[in-house]
C-alpha cells in the first residue's frame, strides 16, 4: 500500500529490452533471415525512488539514459522486466481505467491529438472519454484558455498549428481532467524560448492551482531550474542522483568560476591561477574554473597581480555539473 | 459511454470525409473482382443456361447482393491500427481509459463503411440497368432474417481481425499471415464463387469455419435461399465462433500489450 503522502513509489525497477542485430550488407540480412542474433540492452536498471504528492521531480540524464523508458512504465504503456512501481496506489501498467482517469502523459516530440480537426472537437472527445461533467469543463478549460491562451487557436486544425501552439493544444487536451499526476516528456522540446517560458509558468502555476504531482524530463536546463526543486539522474539504466539541485551542485562540482576584465586589450593568461574555461554567455570577461576553497586567495591575487576592471564569481553552469554527474 | 461513442463517430467520419478521394480510388479497385465474377459467371451460365443448378439470374443476385454484404461485414483493421503498434502511435491511445480496438478502431471501421456504402449507390445503379436482376425471391423476411446475421458477421470478422492485428505486437511479418488470412476468406466465403458450386469436401470444409459467415451465409438468407435447418445451424456456427473469437482477441491483446516496446519517442 503506497503511504498516503507518496504519489509515486518505484523499487529496483528493471526493463531490458532484447532487441535483434546485425551487421549491413547482403550477406548478413540473408543469414539474419534464418537466425536471429539477439543482444541485451538493459535500458533500466533497479532504479528506486519516491515521489511525494505535490511535488515537480525533473527527470535528467543523457540520451538513452533510460527515462523515457521509465516514464513509459510508470504510465503504464510498458510491462517492466523486474521491480515494483505503484503511483497513486495503482500498479500502471495494468491501465485500470481509475488509473487512466487520474493521470496524464504528454510526450514533446509526439502529437497524441488527431491531425485533421480542430483541437476543440478532440477536447470534447476526451471530455467525454473522462466523463468530465460539462461544468467542470467549462471551468477547466476557462484556466487552461487563460494560462495558455488556447482561444486563437482551438478551432483551427491541429496541422495547421505551429510547434508551440500544438504543444499548448497538447497539453491542454492532457489537463482537461484534471489528472493529479503528470508525466511530461520533453514538453518544451522544439520551442522557442518565449513558448518555452510560457509552458515553464503554466506548469508551475498548475501545479500551486491543483497540487498535482510532477515528472518531467527535459534536456534543458532552464526547465529544471525553473521548475524543480528536486532531480533525480539517470544514466545507462541506473540512477546515479537523487536530491536537490542546489545539493547537487555543491556535491559534485565544488568548484566556482572567477570571470576577469582585465584592462589591457589582450586576453590574459591565466593559466597559473586556475583552469582556464571558455564561457559562450560572456565574451568580455575571461573564465578560469578554481576549487571552492581557494577562491578567496585566487580572487585576492588575481586583483593584485592584473589590471582587473571588472570581476565575478559564479556557480558553474548547471549543464556541466550535470555532465560531470553523468560520467561519475 | 454513448456519448464516447458519439464523438468518436464525429471525430472518424469527419477524418474519412478528409481522404475520401483516396477512398473513390480504393472502392474502384475493390469493386473490380466482384463485378469481373459477376459478368464470368453470368455469361457461362446463360451460354449453358444454368451451372451447377444456378441461373444468370442467381449469378447476378447473388453478386449484387454480394457487393453490399461485402460491405457491410469486412473490416480494415489491419490497415488502420497494425502501424501504431510499430510506430508507438498505439501509446497516446492506450493511455486513454477506453479501449482502443473497441471503440476507436471499431467506429473508424463503421464510418468507413458509411462512406463506401454511400459511394456503392450509383454503382449498383448502373449494375441494375445493365444486368436486369429479379429479386423477387427477397421477402421482408429474408432481410429481416439477414440482418441479425450480417451482424454476426462483421463481429466475428471484426474480431478475427483484430486478433491477427495484435499478432503485430509479435513480430512485423504480421502482412504475411493476414494475406493467408484473406486466401481463405476468398475461398471459403463465397467470394469467389457461389459454395453451393464448390467441390463437396470443400462445402464440408466451409460449413464449419467462420468465413461463409462474412458473404455467403448472409447472401443466401437474404435470397430466400436456405433450409430452415441451414439457418440454424449458420447461426449456431455463427454464435460458435463469435465466442471463439472474442476469447482469441482477448487473449492475444491482453498478451499483446505485455509485449508493446512503445517504440517512436
Amino acid at each position: 500500500m503506497t503511504p498516503p503522502d507518496d504519489a509515486i513509489l518505484v523499487e529496483n525497477l528493471t526493463k531490458t529490452y532484447q532487441v535483434s542485430e546485425r551487421e549491413g550488407g547482403f550477406g548478413a540480412a540473408v543469414r539474419s533471415f534464418f537466425k536471429r542474433k539477439y543482444r541485451d540492452v538493459n535500458a533500466v536498471q533497479q532504479v528506486s525512488f519516491q515521489i511525494r504528492k505535490g511535488d515537480v521531480v525533473g527527470f535528467l540524464g543523457p540520451n538513452g539514459a533510460g527515462k523515457t523508458t521509465t516514464l513509459k512504465m510508470l504510465s503504464g504503456l510498458l510491462h517492466p522486466s523486474g521491480g515494483t512501481a505503484r503511483v497513486l496506489g495503482f500498479t500502471p501498467w495494468e491501465l485500470k481505467s481509475d488509473y487512466l482517469r487520474t493521470m496524464t502523459l504528454v510526450m514533446g516530440q509526439r502529437s497524441r491529438l488527431s491531425w485533421d480537426i480542430p483541437a476543440a472537437d478532440s477536447f470534447l472527445l476526451n471530455q467525454a472519454i473522462y466523463r468530465i461533467s460539462d461544468a467542470d469543463y467549462k471551468r477547466t478549460l476557462a484556466e487552461l484558455d487563460e494560462l495558455l491562451e488556447l482561444a486563437p487557436i482551438m478551432k483551427k486544425p491541429v496541422r495547421n498549428l505551429s510547434l508551440g501552439e500544438r504543444m499548448k493544444v497538447e497539453l491542454a487536451a492532457g489537463l482537461l481532467h484534471r489528472p493529479q499526476v503528470l508525466f511530461l516528456d520533453e514538453p518544451t522540446i522544439g520551442l522557442d524560448i518565449t513558448a518555452q517560458a510560457r509552458i515553464r509558468t503554466f506548469l508551475q502555476e498548475y501545479n500551486r492551482l491543483t497540487g498535482a504531482t510532477i515528472l518531467l524530463t527535459s534536456h534543458y536546463m532552464a526547465d529544471v531550474t525553473a521548475l524543480c526543486e528536486r532531480i533525480i539522474i539517470i544514466h545507462e539504466g541506473r540512477l546515479k542522483y537523487d536530491g536537490g539541485l542546489n545539493e547537487l551542485s555543491h556535491k559534485i562540482a565544488p568548484f566556482k568560476l572567477i570571470g576577469v576584465a582585465v584592462g589591457n586589450a589582450a586576453s590574459p593568461d591565466l593559466s597559473k591561477y586556475g583552469t582556464p574555461v571558455t564561457n559562450a554567455e560572456d565574451g568580455e570577461k575571461s573564465f578560469i574554473q578554481v576549487r571552492a576553497e581557494d577562491v578567496t586567495q585566487v580572487t585576492a591575487r588575481l586583483l593584485a597581480d592584473l589590471p582587473v576592471h571588472d570581476i565575478s564569481i559564479s556557480d558553474p553552469p548547471i549543464e556541466e555539473v550535470i555532465e560531470m554527474a553523468f560520467q561519475g | 459511454m454513448l456519448n464516447v461513442y458519439k464523438r468518436l463517430w464525429q471525430v472518424n467520419w469527419a477524418e474519412q470525409w478528409q481522404y475520401r478521394a483516396n477512398l473513390v480510388m480504393y472502392l474502384l479497385f475493390w469493386l473490380v473482382s466482384p463485378v469481373v465474377y459477376l459478368a464470368v459467371w453470368t455469361t457461362i451460365a446463360r451460354s449453358q443456361g444454368s451451372v451447377g443448378g444456378l441461373t444468370p439470374n442467381d449469378f447476378v443476385t447473388y453478386y449484387m447482393t454480394l457487393l453490399i454484404v461485402d460491405q457491410l461485414t469486412s473490416e480494415i483493421t489491419i490497415h488502420i491500427f497494425a502501424y501504431k503498434i510499430q510506430d508507438g502511435t498505439l501509446s497516446g491511445e492506450l493511455i486513454r481509459p477506453i479501449h482502443p480496438m473497441l471503440t476507436n478502431t471499431l467506429v473508424n471501421n463503421i464510418a468507413f463503411k458509411a462512406l463506401t456504402l454511400m459511394t456503392l449507390v450509383p454503382v449498383w445503379a448502373v449494375l441494375w440497368m445493365l444486368f436486369q436482376p429479379d429479386f423477387s425471391s427477397v421477402t421482408w423476411q429474408g432481410i429481416l432474417l439477414a440482418l441479425p446475421a450480417v451482424l454476426l458477421g462483421f463481429a466475428v470478422s471484426f474480431l478475427i481481425g483484430a486478433t491477427l492485428t495484435c499478432v503485430a505486437f509479435w513480430t512485423t511479418r504480421v502482412w504475411a499471415l493476414v494475406e493467408f488470412y484473406w486466401a481463405l476468406v476468398v475461398l471459403f466465403s463465397g467470394q469467389f464463387v457461389p459454395l453451393q458450386l464448390m467441390p463437396g469436401i470443400v462445402q464440408q470444409i466451409a460449413r464449419f469455419l467462420p468465413f461463409q459467415l462474412y458473404k455467403y451465409f448472409p447472401i443466401e438468407l437474404v435470397l430466400g435461399r436456405l433450409s430452415q435447418s441451414e439457418i440454424l445451424f449458420g447461426y449456431g456456427m455463427g454464435l460458435f465462433w463469435l465466442l471463439v473469437a472474442s476469447l482469441l482477441f482477448r487473449w492475444t491483446w491482453r498478451n499483446g500489450l505485455k509485449q508493446f516496446s512503445a517504440v517512436g519517442a
